[in-house]
């Protein structure tokens, strides 16, 4: 499947940021979120646009520091708290909406631990219980498949929550759904399942997720997302060496 | 106002943050026998699961 063509300007401020990040894991450069986001008091629709792609790359906004187990900076951190801050999952929101917020969350807190606490972006990320996971428990493979690539970001060496207990549990039906994903091209998909799949046990042999995961980053490479997710996947292959 | 009362306003009118956090998924088309063959090469020993089945005897 070729990825989706409509063009907003989320969708490449999305783009944008994400191929940041891949170009910092791939290269194993510095990242800095904050370096890329306008002085959000000079250009506001800029810096809102920044903030939202922020909210949508979720808690992968910064995982360079998560997967190089180094400290973030200051300002990035309270960029990525601000897009927590300011987008909470509305009351209607779906569950991957709320548990994306909920990585974000807790990727915070975790990151802004080193520093001391103390800081509002601490007091606003504190512990919390996890949101419900009933809605993927029981879901067909296709379904878990994709709801696990869009929680993607959830997906990282201390992924400890329900929704990796799901994935733990069904390590064929994601490997069956990594199939799919590639047989229909849908890169992002397969590539966010893949990723998965690298923290998983009992992923049959056969499905050469390896070579897989070279495949998905030939064909569809060129939408940063997926250089994203291939390259953390790499990475967490890698044992997340720096 | 505070510094960052703009932002709120700002992104309330970026509506599309949802639907870009739970996109549905698009109807998808399969790849086509170049693309299998690639694959297929890939993984060297070809035993993938993208591999095409095994071709069993006809009948008869």
């Amino acid at each position: 499947m070729e990825q989706s063509s409509t063009s907003t300007p989320l969708t490449g401020a999305v783009q944008g940021l994400a191929s940041e990040l891949a170009s910092a894991l791939r290269s194993g450069g510095r990242f800095r979120l904050a370096a890329g986001i306008p002085d959000v008091h000079g250009a506001e629709a800029n810096a809102g646009l920044a903030l939202a792609a922020v909210r949508v790359v979720g808690a992968d906004a910064v995982l360079p520091s998560v997967l190089r187990r180094a400290p973030a900076e200051a300002d990035d951190l309270a960029l990525f708290g601000r897009a927590v801050h300011i987008y909470p999952p509305a009351a209607d929101a779906s569950p991957v909406s709320v548990w994306s917020h909920w990585a974000m969350k807790q990727t915070l807190r975790r990151l802004d631990a080193p520093s001391g606490g103390g800081s509002d972006r601490a007091a606003e990320a504190g512990p919390e219980a996890e949101p419900q996971v009933a809605w993927l428990a029981d879901v067909p493979w296709q379904v878990l498949t994709h709801q696990l690539a869009l929680l993607a970001p959830l997906a990282v060496p201390e992924a400890d929550c329900a929704v990796a207990d799901v994935a733990r549990d069904r390590p064929v039906d994601v490997a069956r759904g990594f199939v799919r994903a590639v047989r229909r091209r849908d890169w992002l998909q397969a590539a966010g399942a893949g990723r998965w799949l690298v923290l998983l046990d009992g992923v049959p042999a056969t499905l050469g997720l390896g070579a897989g995961l070279e495949f998905v980053a030939h064909m569809g490479g060129d939408d940063p997302r997926v250089a994203l997710q291939v390259e953390a996947a790499r990475h967490l292959q890698a044992g997340a060496r720096p | 106002m505070p510094s960052t009362d703009f932002l709120t306003v700002e992104l309330t009118e970026i509506p599309d943050v949802e639907e870009a956090l739970n996109p549905t998924e698009v109807v998808g088309f399969y790849r086509d026998t170049r693309e299998c063959a690639a694959l297929a090469l890939q993984s060297g020993a070809g035993n993938l699961l993208l591999s095409p089945p095994t071709p069993r005897p006809k009948k008869g």
